[in-house]
């Protein structure tokens, strides 16, 4: 059960955190959000896929770790078989709190009831023993913030991508070396075509905008999916 | 390997030096034939329970897994030495020798950053995170890291009983050695004056191309049966006699990352931490104290380090030692592995690295016949007499450096107790380092960083750098000895903490997958 507090010396300077990977720490997920901000180092990995959520009409962008929900193809044992995890579960179990005055600087909060949350004196301090953050922290805040900014510049983003129509349902079938069929469906990726044929103009907005590059990691980042595949295979036969 | 008429090994003796024989020799020599000899009801010594961090590769040649050695052996992490009370004996008195490196970059420039630094700061503390690290109780690893990789170089502190009989286990279950329980009554000699064959006391003759002498102070075969010279070394290493004791800890106690010797009066005292036991000694000249004044000293040491222990129940083991080596280590067909070799005080653990040399020395050059045996013999020798010669001028380093006024202190400082090389080394290091230069052998038993440790760790005055600054570059390293000291800080479990996970993920079901 979730049960958030805002990260302090006074209550967390013995706190441990589980830094490792694992399903049973709360990775075993099929797919991570991703922000714009950081498509060109997620494009070395992992396939980034968009999703539309219909409720609230919005664009959002996905890292796929998987074919199945809870299937993490890059959990290898305890390790996470990738240079960079996705900022949205590398920062677990902290998140990015505000406080109610809504204009207030964001803090960090922590999610007591994490996994991660370690509970036997082994794991990575959050505070030294005078209280200060150690460099563990110091990274955290730093993903945090970039996590937290990458998500309030990804609204125009993504409705940059929605008024240019840029984005296109996606489905795919994967057929394993078993025989084993999976289908990816209710994804979208961007129409590169349209994209080609947009004014001069628009690619102009596009670019100094900062999301043309976002765009195009996207596009590169699907050479990912056949070696999402060939992970799935190799799982499969051993 | 072109297989050699050197097949049958006989060993002779089953203490730690005895069991590390046998199975690291079958481990690196499956074609050899090893058979361990080992007398009924001889206790073994059992008090060498400090290694180098040479031990993880042994172990690993050896075939024995990290967590089943840490949990059957009772050990527990060493990652250097503590110094108390060596330089005045007073309160504050401490300096560390870690196990890893000082920060690379040249030693007068470091020396320059460390001087110009935060003052107070002690050298090993400024030259390697090791020393918060040891500070702070911390292990050098994290259980979920591979097997004997650690973030820094370590060792370990062991139960020596529990560790031969784990090393026994392994040899006769899983290396092929034969295990003979009989006492040796004599050796049968050869027409060239080898050791033919061994008799033992129910009549059996047990033949060998190679016997190897792991019977301790007793030395059946080099001394009993080669006579090999004894060289004594106690007119520079004064101390003959130890009290040991075991006092049990509390389970949720600290367990400290070093071994802890603090100076005394004539001699000094060891203190290991393993998770449910300290093995304290009190180590003496006899020359200058009397055991009964020895005998106070460590139950003085005690009350003070841990208060609530029943005094009254200590019954210290008592242990006489002469302090020296052989004159050859390699005669004929046998070789000195361990006590039949030599002897020192174990002030930096020498007893069981030698141990371990020696079967790398052995294993990697191992003879292939009778015929080449005496120059490899001849090599042996004199590859250990410098290790020996190091390792008595090191020790003597620890005395030669203190300001302590005690006759058995002062006695130390006696010029004509000081060995040559030693002397010229320390007037060259009034000027400069120690470099490797000084120290230029492949396999350096203590090399230039060591000597470094114990003379800037006893505040051994700096080469005169009037004139000079530190460059940037080593400032900048000194900067990420710092930054790292805080990161493995807040990364690395305390030692009990690591130690009580391993315990119960031992006794887990199914807990080890690997």
């Amino acid at each position: 059960m979730t049960q958030h507090q805002i990260l302090n010396p006074a209550d967390h300077r013995d706190l441990r955190i589980r830094t490792e990977a694992g399903a049973e720490l709360g990775d075993g997920e099929m797919a991570a959000l991703a922000v714009p901000a950081e498509f060109r180092r997620l494009a070395c990995e992992y396939p980034i896929l968009f999703r539309h959520d219909a409720q609230a009409g919005t664009f959002s962008a996905l890292a796929l770790l998987g074919f199945e929900p809870g299937e993490n193809l890059y959990l290898d044992g305890g390790k996470w078989d990738a240079a960079h995890r996705p900022l949205a579960m590398a920062i677990r179990p902290f998140l990015v709190g505000r406080p109610h005055e809504a204009a207030g600087a964001s803090q960090v909060h922590i999610d007591m009831g994490h996994a991660r949350i370690a509970r036997d004196g082994e794991g990575v301090r959050v505070f030294d023993n005078n209280g200060a953050p150690t460099p563990y922290l110091d990274d955290i805040i730093g993903q945090l913030g970039a996590l937290d900014e990458g998500f309030r510049a990804s609204g125009a983003f993504f409705a940059a991508l929605d008024r240019y129509d840029l984005l296109e349902p996606f489905s795919m079938d994967v057929t394993l070396d078993n025989g084993a069929e999976h289908r990816l469906v209710g994804y979208h990726l961007i129409n590169e075509e349209r994209l080609a044929a947009l004014e001069p103009a628009l690619l102009a907005e596009l670019r100094d905008a900062g999301f043309l590059e976002a765009i195009y990691m996207a596009i590169a980042s699907l050479g990912n999916l056949g070696k999402l595949v060939r992970r799935k295979n190799r799982r499969i036969n051993g | 390997m072109s297989k050699g008429s050197i097949q049958r090994v006989v060993i002779v003796g089953g203490g730690t030096a005895g069991w590390l024989s046998a199975s690291y020799l079958a481990a690196r020599r499956p074609d050899l034939a090893i058979t361990l000899i080992e007398a009924p009801n001889i206790p073994t010594i059992g008090v060498g329970e400090g290694t180098w961090p040479t031990m993880r590769e042994t172990l690993a040649t050896i075939g024995i897994s990290e967590a089943e050695f840490l949990v059957t052996c009772d050990a527990s992490f060493k990652q250097g030495s503590r110094f108390d009370g060596w330089v005045t004996g007073d309160p504050g008195d401490s300096y560390l020798h870690p196990f890893t490196l000082p920060a690379g970059g040249d030693m007068a420039d470091l020396l320059r950053a460390w001087q110009a630094g935060p003052s107070g700061g002690s050298f090993a503390a400024a030259v390697t995170p090791q020393a918060a690290v040891c500070a702070a109780d911390l292990a050098p690893r994290q259980r979920a890291m591979p097997d004997y990789a650690g973030t820094m170089n370590y060792a370990y502190h062991l139960d020596a009983g529990r560790f031969a009989a784990l090393l026994a286990r392994h040899a006769v279950q899983r290396l092929g050695v034969r295990h003979i329980r009989a006492e040796v009554m004599g050796t049968e000699p050869a027409p060239n004056g080898d050791i033919a064959a061994l008799r033992l006391a129910d009549g059996d003759s047990i033949a060998a191309d190679l016997f190897i002498d792991c019977s301790g102070q007793a030395a059946r075969l080099i001394e009993g049966h080669f006579a090999s010279a004894w060289v004594d070394r106690s007119d520079v290493s004064f101390n003959d006699r130890a009290l040991a004791v075991q006092v049990p800890v509390a389970p949720d106690s600290p367990i400290a990352s070093v071994t802890v010797g603090t100076a005394h009066q004539a001699g000094w005292l060891w203190d290991i931490g393993l998770p449910t036991r300290r093995g304290i000694g009190c180590v003496y000249a006899s020359r200058f104290m009397a055991d009964d004044e020895a005998d106070a000293v460590l139950r003085g040491y005690v009350a003070a380090q841990l208060p609530g222990a029943d005094l009254d129940a200590l019954n210290p083991r008592r242990l006489s030692f002469r302090t020296g080596h052989r004159q050859r280590f390699w005669q004929g067909n046998c070789v000195a592995i361990g006590l039949s070799a030599g002897f020192i005080e174990p002030l930096e653990a020498s007893a069981i690295v030698l141990i371990e040399l020696s079967l790398r020395a052995l294993a990697d050059d191992f003879p292939a016949s009778r015929s080449v045996m005496d120059i490899q013999a001849r090599r042996f020798d004199a590859l250990f007499r410098e290790r020996w010669e190091r390792i008595v001028e090191f020790l003597k380093l620890h005395y030669l450096l203190s300001h302590r006024t005690e006759p058995y202190w002062l006695a130390h400082r006696d010029a004509a107790t000081v060995p040559a090389r030693l002397a010229e080394n320390l007037a060259l290091w009034r000027n400069r380092p120690p470099s490797w230069r000084d120290f230029s052998q492949a396999e350096e038993i203590f090399p230039a960083a060591s000597q470094q440790y114990v003379l800037y760790g006893m505040r051994f005055a700096l080469p005169d750098s009037s004139g000079l600054m530190p460059s940037a570059a080593v400032q900048a390293r000194l900067a990420e000895v710092r930054e790292r000291a805080r990161s493995l800080a807040a990364a690395l479990p305390s030692n009990r903490t690591y130690f009580t996970a391993a315990a119960a993920a031992s006794t887990a079901p199914a807990a080890r997958t690997a």
